[in-house]
């Protein structure tokens, strides 16, 4: 029993060893020490880069940014449940119901971000068509603005929340509703009682997923957004590239992944929820 | 046999492919050569070249700073020529080999962050600026004219730290470069009071909003202008603002690890040829440096307005230098309270 | 009746989902270079047909994704099912880390390992190191989905397959394995964009041989896009839409 699941393991861990734990070890290794000048790190040893944290400024762009996160996961969630059920519950073309899902994702985010701006601009498709129709005299502000960026993020993480759900709920028996509708459950008292405590597990790996990398994208807000906003997912990047302060950008990342994992392992305490 | 053997090898994964041809690796800003610049210099020398494409200039550097990387030939902006020198990444340049430097026009034979040209060969310069409407009233020339609250919505300046800082210094007579804490605390406060008359920050997402006319004005690198200009012609204008403006100049610069230095320098060389950077010049829309090939573009494009103003203008535009750290870490946090503002 | 309603949502999803797939579609048949509609043209197909850099770095982009989907995805599958065995709380912290590592950190780490690794061997960045750290980062994502579909998995069916003289192995293959094939091909799925898009870690892993097609076009960004990345992108949503279809077709017979 044992040596199976120690063989299973040992890839994994193998992989996440040499190729995570290493460098995350350099990592905090450079959060520790001081900015080259012009990129990279220098000596001597400090503690500078935490104590800079401390900071207002920093702690509201991580509650904007969280705040961002956790609209856009739930949106995602709202759009995201009924597609994974659809998907689950049709009996033909499943396998191509779920490649539907993901075919927009083998364009390079860039070039699907193009193309939202081009639906969203004031002459852009979305308004163009509006005006035609006579719906709107003026042009809907539609890019730019907090919209546009939960927009962006539920859009390029919807799979990240369909693909696990319906990954939970595909194994749903038939037999199961239809013992549910049999013992005079009506449909929705069957999906609420039946259908979403099996697809839960379903839904806390999306929820993660989702909210993890809402937290953590950096083109977004700057793209659709204009750029108005700070997240904190560009502020690590700008430490990284235009600021150039490497040990900085290291801090802030690591108390960030504390906080992150704090959240995550406190939504799921109990341990069979857990990976 | 060469170009489309890719289909026939895994790509890659071969590594030294192929292998019989002398090769160089070199690393640039996409599309930044005329077509033909390589296929001739490849078939020339009878060298394959890699033609690697970089998305910003810190990408550039944090790809090479291994000093293992691969490359031979990097094209750095010039302020980025010290620090790379700083961390021992350029080879020095034997002049020597350069037999074609002085086609090079006076200015770019000894320029501020290379003197000498012992590291880098300057490559083509651009600017940043204003572009706007054709029609609009008052016409942009300021980057005053940017805080114009009767413009409000309808500008855009460029998600780029050191361009809104620099054109708020500029703004207020300062030095685009400039480290004196006051002075970039008033900057910010410029910048802080513009935000709100902002669409958005953005860089070359707007042209088409630009060509579309849903923007008044905006900061733009001129190349953008240039490509925004020949998409809809005679419908957008380009101002160098009055205070002065920011000055950028790509360079060509031979890395320290490369085992190639004698083919690298027979790449710059050939680059300086006036035939050579005369194609370039025609195709890419910035400045050539080169006053031979300059000589020999088409006479609309010598004396295009916009691409090679009149010396008054360029009087006020000023270089981008390297930042000390001190300096860096005061503009990132300036930076990050305007952006969170 | 209620499938119904269901159905009519789905089809407003995947309009949404694939909205910007028809603009992009679009405008890789738009004889101008820019988003103003001017007149039906092949040519920026024929553009990135002669382009050796843009199909390179999408054969790269090929290799990469397809490796790493394939090893990550074997490599997660296991350890979710080890981990449904039996939990780790470390191995699944360390893939929780993993996840919320942001994607810079991730690829500065990386180099600064690859480098401090090549100053004892001797080897250079390249389509190896490309591939191994997206099997790194894949593999987080692949446990992830793949412990969703084994949660409600009754261990009661393993348990009677050995008591039926199976053994440890054969439970797991002949018994686990199938029912979890779902999960396992979400999880594919999802590894596979996830690899296939990825530009921020790649950039720093990359070499001189082992551009991929994100890396291609981020660099256009600054001067604007080229149709041809349309086109090219079209071709590929295309050409994987048709293979997807081909398995379809084969699995039902």
């Amino acid at each position: 029993m044992n040596r199976l699941r120690s063989y299973f393991l040992a890839p994994a861990v193998f992989f996440l060893v040499l190729l995570f734990v290493t460098p995350l070890g350099i990592i905090l290794g450079y959060s520790l020490l001081s900015r080259g000048a012009y990129g990279g790190v220098e000596l001597p040893v400090t503690v500078e880069n935490y104590l800079r944290l401390f900071d207002p400024l920093y702690a509201l762009i991580l509650i904007r940014s969280v705040a961002y996160a956790a609209i856009a996961t739930l949106v995602c969630l709202l759009l995201g449940f009924p597609l994974a059920l659809f998907i689950a519950r049709s009996q033909k073309h499943k396998t191509l119901f779920l490649a539907l899902v993901v075919i927009p994702f083998w364009t390079s985010f860039l070039v699907r971000t193009y193309a939202w701006m081009f639906l969203l601009r004031d002459t852009g498709l979305i308004n163009f068509t509006l005006q035609r129709l006579g719906i709107l005299s003026e042009p809907l502000p539609l890019l730019y603005n907090a919209f546009a960026v939960v927009l962006g993020l539920v859009y390029g993480y919807l799979p990240f929340m369909v693909l696990p759900i319906y990954a939970a709920l595909e194994k749903l028996d038939r037999a199961v509703l239809e013992a549910a509708a049999d013992l005079g459950a009506r449909p929705f008292e069957a999906l609420w009682r039946v259908t979403l405590p099996l697809s839960m597990p379903g839904i806390r790996a999306g929820t993660v997923l989702v909210f993890i990398s809402c937290l953590g994208s950096y083109l977004t807000p700057d793209l659709l957004g204009g750029g108005k906003t700070i997240m904190i997912g560009t502020l690590i990047q700008n430490q990284f590239t235009s600021a150039r302060n490497w040990p900085f950008g290291s801090a802030l990342s690591l108390v960030l992944m504390a906080i992150v994992m704090l959240m995550v392992l406190s939504a799921l305490r109990r341990q069979e929820d857990r990976l | 046999m060469k170009r489309r053997s890719f289909f026939l090898a895994v790509p890659g994964l071969a590594g030294c492919w192929p292998a019989k041809k002398r090769r160089l690796n070199v690393l640039n800003w996409s599309d930044y050569v005329a077509p033909e610049t390589l296929p001739d210099f490849e078939h020339e020398f009878g060298v394959y070249v890699r033609y690697g494409t970089f998305e910003s200039a810190e990408e550039m550097l944090a790809r090479v700073m291994s000093g293992n990387s691969g490359w031979d030939v990097v094209f750095p902006p010039n302020y980025y020529i010290h620090p790379m020198v700083l961390m021992g990444l350029l080879a020095p340049l034997d002049h020597s080999r350069l037999t074609h430097l002085d086609a090079l026009q006076k200015e770019f034979q000894a320029p501020p962050w290379d003197k000498g040209l012992r590291w880098s060969v300057p490559y083509m310069y651009g600017a940043t600026g204003i572009l706007f409407q054709a029609g609009l009233e008052p016409r942009p020339q300021a980057w005053a004219d940017l805080w114009r609250e009767s413009w409000r919505g309808r500008m855009t300046m460029l998600d780029d730290p050191a361009e809104v800082l620099g054109a708020c210094l500029k703004k207020l007579g300062y030095s685009l470069n400039s480290g004196d804490e006051n002075q970039l605390l008033a900057a910010k406060a410029e910048a802080l009071r513009q935000k709100p008359l902002l669409r958005a920050y953005a860089n070359e997402t707007i042209r088409d909003q630009l060509v579309a006319g849903e923007l008044l004005a905006a900061q733009v690198w001129r190349s953008t202008a240039m490509r925004a200009m020949q998409a809809a012609p005679g419908k957008l204008n380009f101002a160098y603002p009055q205070e002065g403006f920011p000055l950028y100049c790509d360079t060509v610069a031979i890395l320290r690890e490369s085992k190639r230095q004698e083919l690298a320098h027979a790449f710059l060389n050939y680059l300086l040829r006036p035939q050579v950077a005369r194609r370039i010049g025609e195709t890419k829309l910035e400045s050539t440096v080169n006053a031979e090939a300059r000589k020999l573009l088409p006479a609309t494009l010598r004396e295009d307005p916009v691409l090679y103003p009149p010396a008054e203008v360029l009087e006020r535009g000023e270089w981008f230098e390297p930042l000390p750290a001190r300096v860096q870490q005061i503009r990132d946090r300036i930076w990050t309270e305007i952006k969170s503002a | 009746m209620r499938q119904r309603w269901l159905s009519f949502y789905a089809a407003g999803a995947y309009l949404f989902l694939h909205l910007p797939l028809a603009v992009l579609a679009v405008f890789s048949f738009n004889s101008s270079r820019f988003t103003v509609w001017e007149g039906f043209t092949l040519a920026w197909y024929e553009v990135a047909w002669r382009d050796e850099h843009l199909l390179e770095a999408t054969m790269n982009s090929f290799v990469v994704a397809a490796s790493a989907t394939g090893i990550a995805t074997a490599v997660g599958t296991l350890c979710a099912y080890a981990l449904w065995k039996r939990g780790c709380l470390w191995i699944s912290a360390t893939l929780y880390l993993s996840l919320v590592t942001p994607e810079i950190v991730l690829g500065v780490a990386l180099l600064a390992f690859y480098q401090w690794l090549f100053r004892h061997l001797n080897f250079q960045l390249g389509m190896h190191t490309v591939i191994l750290a997206h099997v790194m980062f894949s593999i987080a994502y692949v446990v992830t989905v793949v412990s969703a579909r084994l949660r409600g998995f009754d261990r009661a069916q393993e348990e009677a397959a050995m008591d039926l003289g199976a053994t440890e192995w054969q439970a797991f293959f002949r018994v686990t394995l199938p029912q979890l094939l779902p999960g396992v091909f979400s999880a594919a799925l999802l590894a596979f964009i996830i690899s296939f898009d990825d530009f921020v870690i790649t950039s720093f892993v990359a070499g001189v041989d082992s551009e991929t097609l994100p890396m291609v076009i981020y660099s256009m960004a600054r001067k604007g896009f080229s149709p041809a990345v349309n086109a090219i992108s079209t071709v590929i949503v295309f050409v994987l839409g048709v293979l997807i279809l081909l398995v379809e077709r084969l699995r039902e017979r």
